[in-house]
């Protein structure tokens, strides 16, 4: 551009005198030669001349140097390195990069943070999920031979699951729940989008929101000496609040519980994914949240990533809960049922103990089998019986009884009803070796027990204080009948008044059996019959008619078949009245025969005395 | 809806607090609190037809002793500067504060709020430095916390103001 300064440069002027100097000595030749010279020479070299002026100018002005070379250097750079030389190359650039770097950090830190901000997150995740892999690998290892109860039934979870066992340790750490997640714009602390989950309970999402960076600004100015730091994370008690905060935006995490450390890398994950995509929207807000409400979605991923854990964390413990549940219940009603039938048969046994005629000596139990050793006096129960009676199986018992006499009193008791065989009426009763029998028994059976029962085997003494003799009492009953009956007679006559013979054939029966029991028991028998008369006429006829009236009855008896008998007819006649003769009922009594029995040890002739005293 | 960062800026007890409960809640504490750090508030206000939210940053007065810091500022669209008129000293800080704001943040839709009216017996600002005021730009408005005097009205001014920047 400009016209070439030659004054100004020695090297240039020293060319030119080298140039000059025939052009001088030309000088003192004519100026007309001189003139036609010059005019040649500027034919033929003025475009060379120009030429070099023109490199000259490309050469000594450093800006269009410097365009020169910038139209190559990319070129160039690729060239050499092309040429794999590049390791020159780098060290010539890298004190310069790395003084440009760290002047640039030096200015503006946020600059190169953004610029690298997309990079670095991926590259750290990656080498934190590398390092954690590698940690857990060791855990793993650590755990492989740890023996606590946690870690077996984690264990045995990944053995059922087929995941490997640090997956599930991990997955038993997550017991945490996202409540709110807020997306904020950095810069105001206002809200662009708020997503809660379900059924937690919220406060006015711009307040809290406000707040969170009111707190973020003050931990900062308060706390960090590098402006560049963030606040992370705030806990209380069990809420969390987690915060990742990038260039425009920042995400806050309300976390009720223990979110595991890679939560918050889902949270870079969204946050870098928003910062992508709502670069020029976070950058020209103005009070508008509106173009964010796209952003939703990928904020209530963050809530769901806590569902999608719950249920797998959840599922598990049923499934484990239910198959203990179920193994537990069998193994208790197995348990129960064999306590039930423990419960039973030594029940059972303390029952059979209490028998009477039943000694155990020994029981063991093999198996479900009960074997029994002891000793059985045939009178007593059938322990088989028993076992029915308490409900259990007869054929898991082995009984082992050898037979004994027992001395228990029941069994005595027993033993001597066997023997003895006593009526209905009698009751036997042993008592320490004593033998009661108490009721009434006919003379037979009572010389019966008096002869045997001393032999039955632990009776040794006998008590018939409250035993009767059934035999006297019938006796004595019968006797009274006898006695009781009245025949009665016409009046002055000998013959039975018409309607007595049913009387005359109950006496007549009553006289037979009496007889026969009396036989049986060793007793003669004798029967006085008395004859009556009423006032009526005089004594001397009287006397004869009540005699003829006793002879006649006493004939009667005979004629059917009394035998065996002192029938003994005696004539009393006004005598001995049965009633006053006040009124004719009463004449009508005394008009008759009755009787009258005794008893007497029998003789050997008595016995069968038959014939009449006269 | 619209959302703007407000912050109520100035001197140690000239009625910033006082000034956003009488706003927000309608209530006046005749005892003083001193503000530590922030306390964020939010009132919904209706301009031409339009909520805005407006979520008001109360920063703690500044005073000899603690410097308020700028970074509680970031991202505000408009400011309230309050002044105590019955202390004169406090409408010289607001400015100088103002100044510091344009400096480092830049120019920003403000109302300069003269709190206390209802002291008007004790109150040192003159009617001529009052004109000067307004003669600067400044929108300026005498109010009273205790007695909810025009203080809706600095607030619907300032979101207007917002609106229009």
């Amino acid at each position: 551009m400009n016209p070439p300064a030659r004054d100004l440069h020695p090297s240039n002027m020293a060319e030119q005198a080298q140039r000059r100097a025939p052009v001088a000595q030309a000088q003192e030749k004519p100026t007309d030669n001189n003139h036609a010279y010059e005019e040649l020479r500027e034919l033929i070299v003025k475009p060379e001349q120009e030429g070099i002026a023109a490199i000259q100018d490309r050469l000594e002005n450093l800006e269009k140097r410097t365009q020169d070379v910038s139209s190559v250097v990319a070129e160039a750079i690729q060239m050499r390195r092309e040429k794999g030389d590049d390791e020159a190359l780098a060290d010539a650039l890298a004190p310069t990069i790395q003084e440009t770097l760290r002047e640039s950090v030096r200015r503006d830190p946020q600059v190169l943070a953004d610029a690298l901000f997309p990079v670095m997150g991926p590259a750290i995740r990656k080498s934190i999920s590398e390092t954690l892999r590698s940690m857990l690998e060791s855990f793993n290892e650590a755990l492989e031979h740890s023996l606590s109860w946690q870690g077996l039934k984690w264990r045995i979870e990944s053995f059922r699951t087929g995941k490997p066992f640090a997956e599930i340790v991990l997955m038993h750490s997550l017991v945490y729940r996202v409540e709110q997640v807020f997306l904020i714009h950095r810069e105001t602390g206002l809200v662009l989008s708020h997503v809660v989950a379900p059924a937690a309970a919220t406060q006015d999402a711009d307040m809290v929101a406000g707040l969170l960076s009111a707190i973020q600004q003050f931990a900062r100015d308060s706390f960090t000496p590098e402006k560049t730091e963030t606040l992370g994370n705030m806990t209380f008690e069990e809420l969390q609040i987690r915060v990742v905060t990038g260039p425009g935006a920042v995400i806050a995490a309300a976390i009720r519980g223990h979110a595991p450390e890679n939560y918050s890398i889902a949270m870079d994950e969204t946050l870098e994914d928003i910062q992508r995509f709502y670069s020029s929207a976070l950058a020209n807000f103005k009070g508008d949240a509106a173009p964010f409400r796209s952003a939703e979605d990928r904020l209530a991923r963050l809530l769901e990533t806590q569902y999608r854990e719950k249920p797998v964390e959840k599922k598990k413990p049923r499934a484990a809960i239910i198959a203990g549940a179920v193994a537990l219940l069998l193994l208790l009603a197995w348990g129960g049922y064999s306590t039930y039938l423990l419960w039973e048969w030594s029940r059972f046994l303390h029952a059979l103990r209490q028998q009477a005629g039943i000694v155990v000596v020994s029981y063991t139990k093999d198996g479900r089998t009960f074997h029994i050793q002891g000793f059985r006096d045939p009178l007593a129960e059938d322990p088989r019986k028993l076992i029915s009676q308490a409900g259990l199986d007869p054929n898991f018992a082995d009984l082992q009884l050898a037979p004994y006499y027992s001395l228990d009193d029941a069994m005595v008791a027993k033993r001597a009803n066997a023997l003895l065989h006593p009526p209905a009426s009698v009751k036997l009763n042993a008592k320490g070796g004593e033998l009661d029998a108490a009721g009434a028994a006919p003379q037979q059976w009572i010389t019966q027990f008096e002869e045997r029962a001393p032999w039955i085997a632990g009776v040794s003494k006998l008590d018939e204080s409250q035993l009767q003799n059934s035999t006297v009492q019938e006796l004595n009953a019968q006797k009274n009948a006898i006695e009781s009956t009245v025949l009665l007679f016409p009046l002055g006559r000998a013959e039975l008044e018409p309607g007595q013979e049913n009387n005359l054939a109950q006496v007549e029966k009553n006289i037979r059996e009496l007889v026969a029991q009396a036989t049986r028991l060793h007793e003669a028998v004798d029967v006085d019959l008395v004859g009556h008369t009423d006032t009526t006429g005089v004594e001397a006829t009287n006397l004869p008619l009540s005699q003829q009236r006793a002879d006649q009855i006493r004939g009667s008896l005979l004629r059917n078949g009394v035998k065996a008998v002192n029938l003994r007819p005696h004539g009393v006649g006004t005598t001995q009245p049965l009633r006053s003769e006040d009124t004719e009922d009463g004449r009508q009594l005394n008009r008759s025969v009755t009787f009258k029995v005794y008893f007497s040890a029998a003789s050997s002739g008595a016995a069968s005395g038959a014939a009449p005293a006269y | 809806m619209l959302q703007k960062k407000v912050c109520m800026l100035g001197s140690f007890s000239v009625g910033k607090t006082s000034l956003v409960r009488r706003f927000v809640e309608s209530i006046f504490d005749e005892t003083y609190h001193t503000t530590i750090g922030v306390k964020v508030d939010k009132k919904i206000v209706n301009v031409n037809g339009e909520d805005i939210t407006l979520m008001l940053w109360d920063i703690y007065g500044e005073d000899a002793y603690q410097k308020m810091r700028m970074s509680y500022l970031r991202g505000m669209a408009g400011y309230l500067l309050v002044v105590d008129g019955t202390r004169k000293q406090t409408l010289t800080d607001a400015l100088s504060l103002h100044e510091r704001i344009v400096q480092e943040i830049g120019k920003l839709p403000a109302v300069l709020v003269l709190n206390k009216d209802d002291l008007a017996d004790q109150w040192e600002i003159d009617s001529v430095q009052e004109s000067k005021l307004t003669q600067n730009g400044w929108t300026a408005q005498r109010t009273s916390a205790k007695t909810g005097d025009a203080v809706e009205k600095v607030f619907l001014h300032l979101a207007q103001a917002m609106l229009a920047g």
